[in-house]
């Protein structure tokens, strides 16, 4: 079986720990890395294809480092987040040169199947430096599957791409899954993630905060509790229903307004409104706390 | 060598408005030795001192420059070199590949510049061609062989390339006595100085003797291609400033 | 001022939710403010101040090369106890003249070669900015950087003189005569390199490309003074200077302010040659600052 290991990986650049202590198998199927920008994705994906070396750690394809060794390239496909290419060139002849660089005993062959792939067979003659950019990623793509990989590297490559673009990326990337490839993209957006990714790597400021099977991480961060902050005509005593009626977890008071801590929002949100009623209290403000993803991150790495 | 890699850098390198700038930099060579053919009358030591100190003391370097950077340097800095990079070629292959495109282009604008310029600004028997176009040939091959280096060692290579041809070989040159030394330019003129040696009116010299010269520029040659191809095996592709 | 709407809550099954958009009412500082921002941004880049370090080092370096001259100079003008400083202000700038070609040719790539890259010209002009204000702002921020980048070693240089006990009056005299051509020199390079810069996106062939122009008009004006001397005569030769900017601003320097040109065997210019320059210069002001607001007219985006 096919897997790139990391274990015990750290990077550092001077006095910046970009990734700390990360110790991961990343084995065939569709896996994403997931965590905010500037959580260390993108020094992740350079240590593994090869462009980076761990500080302290081993990063191996199939037990053998990819630093320093290009002959690991013939197994690996690489999809960069560099937006730069061969403008001057046709998108057949840059997939082809990229045939004919990868030592492939039919390029033109290998060509039309890569560009077929990404469905990018009709504008193939039209000079890159005129696509628009959801067409480079694919061009990009082509590249990255001209050599029929073992593995797929993708940094962010959802990045630019149009709904439609985007579903055929994701089947492109299933089938590629299915079939064995060990197939890993960076993301820091959790719906692109829900619909392809069977396993996810999540990494929060350099460090690993969840891995496993989406769905059950996905069930782990519905039990945290949300927050709400609410302002109203008597905070005191809609504190005091919120907390006799039971639906929150813990309510604090502050000069200026109410925190309200619940872990079944569902209730909590329902009765919210009902207890103000009742009390004849008008609410002024009722805000959820930051639903970001980075949120959710630093509550995961914070558990 | 692979031809891939070639066939892309030569693409890359003369397929803009890079070629356009050689050309004219070829052109005012040109023009310049019209000017001095005019000042002059065709006097072959105005044309021995025009190809001594305009030509291989700036017009070279500044060619060699443009190509030697030319070959590498905007695909590092914008990262499209990671689709050479990320290939199963050994980096010693790319790196070479590609200096090979640079030394041929720029063995050709250099010595066609510094050839038909000496022809038009006055020559005798053709003999100031083949000394200066001699000089010419070897510091291409070694100014371009360092201007490669130095793209791939540093984010800046066209000002510090810059700082060493113009600076040190052309300022400093002129007030430390022992900078002479270490000049490409000096190491070039040798074969000049040996060649034109029944001509030394035409004040061709070098502070270098022959054998010295030749020896020198092959080590800095080669110190140039190893640091290059070293530096190459460990690159990372980085985001532009 | 917004309240949670309870999920479910709907009309015809579509609901949009405020989520707490605040629109801002208040005070909005205008298009002056805007332009200024640019400049300063513009000038602070230069020298990477507010940049990483390694953006740093290539700006700071060469200001280094100046400044220690500058200290140098004085100190060779102190120790010696000379009667008029080592190195004379119009001399300066002339000496560093590749230093100061670097610095220019580094920072006008810089300013707007990443911005043609990257293709953020359409953000900076769905603001209050105008087309226009854009291409002065860079060209006010490229020529103040290089202005203070040539003016404070200068600046250094009356110091070492005035702690040399010269005479102040005619220090300062000759210092503000120097900080004069200065400005006109940093205007001049820094039209001409902004307009060549905006003609590609390549920051590196940007630099190249300014460089290449720079070194090459010195030497070839260098020839042809020469020659024109040779052939025709020193007055006529002091002409040609208008081929090399440094020459050009050394002469007009001659021509303004009756200093003899620094750059050797030149003739000083006189009344009618220091109109043509003159107006040489301002052509080529003019034309670089044409070729770069058509140069943005045209580039629109991507």
């Amino acid at each position: 079986m096919t897997a790139i290991e990391l274990a015990g990986v750290s990077r550092w650049f001077g006095n910046v720990v970009a990734v700390n202590d990360v110790t991961m198998t990343i084995g065939p199927g569709v896996t994403g890395l997931l965590g905010p920008n500037g959580a260390g994705k993108t020094t992740l994906l350079s240590m593994m294809s090869g462009f980076l070396p761990p500080s302290s750690g081993t990063v191996t394809l199939d037990g053998a480092p990819v630093w320093r060794h290009p002959e690991a390239y013939r197994r690996i496909g690489l999809v960069p987040e560099a937006e730069a290419m061969y403008d001057g060139m046709t998108a057949w002849d840059f997939v082809y040169a990229n045939a004919q660089l990868h030592l492939l005993p039919d390029p033109g062959a290998a060509t039309k199947r890569a560009l077929e792939s990404v469905d990018m067979m009709g504008p193939r003659d039209r000079v890159v430096g005129t696509f628009s950019k959801g067409m480079k990623q694919r061009v990009k793509m082509a590249t990255a599957l001209v050599h029929q990989p073992d593995v797929l590297l993708l940094d962010e490559p959802f990045n630019g791409m149009d709904p439609r673009q985007r579903l055929h990326l994701l089947d492109l990337l299933q089938e590629l899954g299915a079939a064995g490839t060990v197939v890993l993209f960076s993301s820091h957006i959790l719906e692109e993630v829900e619909d392809v990714a069977g396993t996810i790597e999540v990494v929060v400021a350099g460090r690993q905060a969840a891995s496993g099977d989406f769905r059950s991480i996905r069930r782990l961060m519905t039990e945290r509790p949300h927050q709400y902050t609410i302002s109203s005509s008597d905070n005191r005593s809609l504190a005091a229903a919120i907390i006799s009626d039971g639906s929150a977890d813990a309510v604090t008071i502050t000069p200026s307004s109410l925190e309200v801590q619940a872990s079944d929002f569902g209730r909590f949100v329902h009765a919210l409104p009902r207890l103000a009623l009742a009390s004849k209290i008008s609410l002024d403000e009722v805000t959820p706390a930051d639903e970001s993803l980075e949120s959710v991150f630093s509550y995961l790495v914070s558990r | 060598m692979n031809i891939v890699v070639m066939r892309l850098t030569a693409r890359s390198l003369l397929g803009n408005r890079r070629s356009w700038v050689l050309v004219a930099l070829a052109a005012l060579m040109w023009i310049v030795a019209g000017l001095t053919r005019w000042g002059s009358g065709a006097s072959p030591s105005a044309t021995a001192g025009l190809m001594t100190n305009f030509a291989l003391g700036t017009l070279i370097p500044v060619m060699c420059l443009l190509i030697g950077t030319g070959v590498i340097a905007q695909e590092i800095e914008d990262g499209s070199i990671v689709y050479l990079l990320a290939k199963p070629l050994p980096r010693r292959v790319i790196a070479l590949s590609k200096l090979a495109v640079g030394l041929g282009a720029a063995l050709v604008f250099t010595v066609a510049s510094v050839v038909i310029g000496t022809m038009i600004s006055g020559d005798q028997d053709w003999r100031i061609s083949i000394a200066l176009g001699t000089s010419t040939a070897l510091a291409s091959l070694v100014y371009t062989a360092v201007f490669f280096a130095i793209s791939i060692l540093s984010r800046n290579p066209v000002i510090v390339g810059l700082i060493y041809a113009l600076l040190w070989e052309g300022v400093l040159a002129g007030y430390i006595p022992g900078v002479k030394m270490v000049s490409v330019r000096q190491w070039a003129l040798a074969p000049a100085e040996d060649l034109l040696a029944a001509h030394p009116a035409w004040n061709v010299v070098s502070d270098v003797g022959l054998v010295a010269a030749y020896v020198l520029l092959a080590i800095t040659f080669v110190a140039a291609v190893y640091a290059a191809i070293q530096r190459l095996k460990t690159l990372s592709v980085r985001v532009s400033e | 001022m917004s309240s949670e709407t309870a999920p479910g809550a709907t009309t015809n099954g579509s609901v949009i939710h405020d989520i707490g958009f605040r629109h801002y009412e208040g005070a909005r500082l205008g298009r002056g403010w805007a332009f200024r921002s640019l400049l300063v941004e513009t000038i602070r880049g230069s020298f990477g101040i507010g940049r990483p370090a390694k953006v740093k080092a290539m700006p700071m370096v060469l200001l280094g090369f100046m400044t220690a001259t500058a200290i140098i100079a004085d100190a060779v003008t102190i120790l010696t106890k000379a009667d008029s400083p080592s190195m004379p202000y119009t001399q300066f700038a002339m000496n560093m003249w590749l230093l100061i070609a670097m610095f220019v040719a580094g920072r006008a790539p810089y300013a707007v070669s990443r911005d043609l890259r990257d293709g953020v010209l359409p953000l900076y002009l769905s603001r209050p900015l105008k087309r226009g204000d854009y291409v002065w702002a860079k060209l006010a921020g490229v020529s103040i950087a290089t202005f203070l980048f040539i003016a404070v070693p200068l600046t250094l240089l009356l110091v070492g003189s005035l702690l040399a006990k010269l005479d102040a009056a005619h220090e300062i005299w000759t210092w503000s005569g120097s900080v004069l051509m200065a400005a006109v020199l940093a205007v001049l390079l820094s039209t001409l390199s902004l307009a060549v810069a905006s003609f590609t996106k390549r920051r590196g062939f940007g630099v190249a490309a300014i460089m290449t122009l720079v070194v090459m008009a010195a030497a070839f004006a260098a020839i042809v003074v020469n020659v024109v001397n040779f052939k025709v005569s020193q007055a006529a030769g002091a002409y040609f200077s208008a081929f090399d900017p440094f020459a050009l601003v050394d002469a007009l320097g001659s021509s303004w302010l009756g200093v003899e040109p620094v750059v050797a065997e030149r003739h000083p210019v006189g009344f009618l040659g220091g109109f043509v320059l003159t107006s040489v210069l301002v052509a080529l002001v003019v034309l670089g600052i044409t070729v770069l607001m058509r140069r943005f007219k045209k580039v629109g985006g991507v």
